[in-house]
């Protein structure tokens, strides 16, 4: 998901926290969360209510767009590809893809017989006008800095009805897997100006209504290509407060909350309510501790080096967040992903101290900033600064206000806690937040280095040998990176317990297989 | 008639400096609009072309007369954010808070005046300690508790009414009508306390008066006594703590709208300061101070009616207005 459209003021009170409180009284809720929602045969039809954080008055049905309507893109929407769950890419609107021998040309043919909701049929042109939209610096889209580093608009060609072609200015072997994010999904020709509200896509629901930071409405697309979806309709709702949010789950008002990591109270509230339960996304928060490298606290690779070995992230995950999630020892790779690096960094408190002193700087004392942005960020805060506190090292809590949080923290003090949704494939996370000068890399590294093995292992076309170079970028940024990767946690939803197959990882979500049970079980 | 001309033309002077003081402050909210509409990864220069667009490299006061100008004719600007007119936004989430503050405003009166009353008249008694005991509770209790609780008892555990508001900004009356009772009764809970206890403490002292006992003693029914006699008088302290809570009440209760997501004035200025939506903030708390000063002007007008001694001592005395209560909920207004 973007940041953009969770780092929202939210009126925290201690709603939530109260609602526990009032329903524990009535029978204590089970203490294991369930991991993950229930599979089965769902009854066909049915209309899904989902309630969700709007991005903004602003938001907008054009994906590229930094302010999209998110949960609606993945409904109404395909893109040329897209990742399974272990960060492979496959197909969505393209059935085969090709590059030339030193992966400067990649070929994608469509797949056939596929029309947009105005019945007009995909071609390559489409694509080609999608990716000039996405580039166009007037759509300000957040993936156009990735895209653009490697060609330009009139870099993609149209061969013929359903072939399309791009030619790279550098060699890039996962180039493909840069068209799986959510800004990247196609629109017809010409559509530009009036996408933001019309939403025709070929996905698996079409448009019905739809209200900027309101409510809306998506119908089946009986014509889809991959089989009519399970459901008949589905209603989306606006509802910026997290514990209102909530509350229209536990008065069956909604389905399911979408965008929505509920902390530990809620969720065993929500689990122990009649009606509602709870599923997990594994490891879709990415919890990150930047280093402002640029800072005179941590210019010194040894003090960084120090930071890391002085804290223990599996114990840092039951701490945090009750091991919800899995261990990050500062590899910012997601654990389901095949590209990650197997084993992890020592776990040194002794050492630690021992680098500090060698850099001058033993007993260093200063803030980490945290925020009620998210609720697990204070948490995270607090299980570190006990932490590092073995190796000498005094951090205070410093909570800001979530309002200027991500203006007036984030790659400004030198150290805060904060955080990513997982989801990138391996090259564009690792591009986007590690490569010196990105406009997401948090923590001010400029490594060049890093910078070489990252271009080195995009003209590898050999994809053993490949996997290998990115993975030697994530010993180096275990090793000498300044943006600490301590956990990933679980997000954990809130849905009604009626809801069957529902299924999300990284930005995908299954619109095609989710359903409710017949309402007489 | 000079005091009534006076009144308004302080009340002109008010909403005056309300408005400077709004421009300002809004100016100092930290953050910056053209940084936050931009999103985390703005380039400098698209930073800088957006806020020339938007007007916000010109003097702080070019723009504050521009603004000022304009909103005296009825002109509000545009949304930087959706940009929809301004005027429309407002009055729709205006009109929305009012389905919710004019009913708890008739209710919450009502009720409160009857029951100080009462408690006044069997002062000392079983009635009199469980109006007392039950108001310093609601006092206590923060409004978003009683909002709370009233979603897990009638929304949850016996699903008569809707927790929240799902449609949003174009629900319609329909829609709405299901939704409204839970944020009523809320605010009616809020605010009853304060104005029983006024109430209650000068319908006492009204009762002790000279006038109240020879009533009395001449054999007038003590009904009589109470609503003809003690009560017009012992309104007048009554009366700003009312008006308070009125304007409290249609300036747009945040924490209220928020609780149960309705979309009416104090989600929408929460929403427009999340997203630094000047132009939006600006309108409502510019609403929120005409409001405070026409529903005041309105309390001592009222007070001039009830009160005959206000009408002839007016020229000597420059302006004998009654004190606010005690329990003024000062801490009510919205910020």
């Amino acid at each position: 998901m973007p940041q953009g459209a969770t780092r929202r003021t939210l009126l925290q009170g201690a709603l939530a926290g109260l609602a526990a409180g009032g329903l524990t009284a009535c029978g204590a809720p089970p203490l294991i969360l369930p991991k993950s929602a229930v599979t089965g045969t769902p009854a066909r039809g049915g209309t899904l209510h989902i309630a969700r954080p709007a991005a903004s008055a602003a938001e907008t049905l054009d994906s590229a767009s930094s302010l999209s309507a998110y949960e609606y893109l993945g409904a109404i929407y395909n893109r040329l590809v897209k990742l399974d769950v272990k960060g492979k890419t496959v197909p969505d609107l393209a059935t085969e893809w090709s590059s030339n021998s030193d992966a400067t040309q990649w070929t994608f043919t469509l797949r056939a017989g596929v029309s947009f909701h105005n019945g007009k049929p995909l071609t390559a042109a489409d694509v080609r006008y999608t990716i000039a939209h996405i580039l166009d610096p007037d759509t300000a889209s957040p993936q156009a800095g990735t895209l653009s580093t490697m060609f330009g608009p009139k870099d993609v060609e149209a061969v013929d009805d359903r072939t399309v072609r791009f030619r790279l200015k550098t060699p890039n072997a996962e180039f493909p897997s840069l068209l799986t994010a959510y800004q990247c999904y196609i629109i017809p020709e010409g559509s530009a100006k009036t996408i933001g509200k019309t939403g025709i896509g070929t996905g698996p629901f079409r448009l019905e209504s739809y209200r900027a930071a309101g409510a809306g409405a998506v119908v089946a697309n009986e014509d889809y290509f991959d089989g009519r979806p399970v459901l008949d309709r589905i209603e989306f709702f606006s509802i910026q407060d997290t514990s209102a949010r909530v509350n229209a789950l536990l008065s069956s008002q909604v389905d399911l909350l979408a965008q929505t990591n509920m902390d530990n109270a809620t969720a065993r509230v929500v689990t122990g309510s009649r009606g509602t339960t709870v599923a997990r996304v594994p490891n879709a928060q990415w919890y990150t501790i930047p280093m402002l490298a640029t800072s005179k606290e941590f210019q010194d690779p040894l003090v960084r080096r120090a930071m890391k070995l002085a804290y223990d992230s599996d114990t840092l995950l039951q701490t945090a967040i009750q091991g919800t999630g899995s261990g990050g020892w500062d590899n910012p790779v997601p654990p389901n992903l095949e590209a990650r690096l197997p084993g992890h960094r020592p776990y040194d408190p002794e050492q630690a101290r021992a680098l500090l002193k060698k850099a001058g700087k033993d007993g260093l004392r200063i803030p980490i900033y945290t925020s009620a942005y998210e609720p697990n960020l204070t948490p995270i805060a607090v299980a570190y600064a006990e932490q590092v506190r073995k190796a000498g090292i005094d951090l205070t809590i410093t909570s800001v206000s979530s309002d200027s949080y991500y203006t007036a923290v984030w790659m400004k003090k030198p150290l805060m806690v904060s955080y990513w949704y997982t989801g990138r494939p391996v090259d564009q996370l690792l591009n986007q937040i590690f490569r010196s000068g990105s406009s997401y890399n948090e923590s001010g590294l400029s490594d060049k280095r890093l910078d070489e093995v990252l271009d080195a292992a995009r003209a590898d076309t050999n994809e053993q040998s490949r996997r290998a170079k990115y993975q030697d970028a994530q010993q180096m940024i275990v090793d000498n990176g300044a943006d600490m990767t301590p956990i990933f946690g679980d997000r954990i939803v809130g849905l009604s317990d009626r809801v069957v197959n529902y299924q999300e990882y990284g930005f995908e979500f299954d619109y095609v297989n989710i359903g409710l049970k017949a309402s007489s079980s | 008639m000079i005091y009534v001309a006076r009144r308004l033309l302080a009340s002109v002077v008010t909403l005056f400096l309300a408005s400077f003081f709004v421009f300002f402050a809004v100016q100092a909210l930290p953050g910056d609009v053209a940084e936050q509409l931009l999103g985390q990864n703005a380039t400098p220069e698209a930073v800088a072309t957006l806020r020339a667009q938007l007007g916000l490299d010109q003097s702080v006061w070019v723009r504050y007369f521009d603004w000022l100008s304009s909103a005296v004719h009825g002109d509000l600007g545009t949304s930087l954010v959706s940009g929809e007119s301004v005027a429309e936004t407002l009055s729709t989430a205006f009109g929305h808070t009012l389905l919710i503050a004019i009913p708890a405003m008739i209710i919450g009166v009502t009720i409160s005046v009857l029951l100080g009353v009462w408690a006044a008249a069997r002062r000392g008694t079983k009635v009199d300690n469980t109006v007392s005991v039950l108001t310093l509770i609601t006092m206590s209790i923060p409004e978003f508790v009683v909002a709370t609780v009233l979603i897990i008892v009638f929304a949850i555990v016996i699903p008569i009414f809707p927790a929240v508001v799902l449609q949003g900004p174009s629900a319609t009356f329909s829609d709405l009508l299901p939704a409204l009772w839970l944020p009523i009764v809320t605010l009616v809970i809020s605010m009853v306390a304060y104005i029983i206890r006024s109430t209650r403490s000068s319908t006492i002292d009204g009762l002790t008066t000279e006038y109240a006992t020879a009533a009395e003693l001449k054999g007038v029914k003590r009904r009589v006594v109470l609503f003809k006699h003690v009560l017009p008088t012992a309104m007048l302290p009554v009366l700003p703590v009312i008006s308070i809570n009125v304007a409290w009440l249609l300036g747009g209760v945040v924490v209220t709208e928020t609780v149960f997501n309705y979309p009416g004035l104090g989600k929408l200025m929460i929403d427009s300061v999340s997203t630094r939506d000047l132009p939006v903030l600006q309108a409502i708390a510019l609403l929120s101070a005409c409001v405070y000063v026409l529903v005041n002007l309105a309390a001592d007008l009222l007070a001039l009616l009830l009160d005959p001694r206000q009408r002839t001592s007016r020229r000597r005395s420059s302006r004998p207005r009654p004190k606010p209560a005690l329990e003024a909920k000062t801490s009510e207004v919205p910020t």
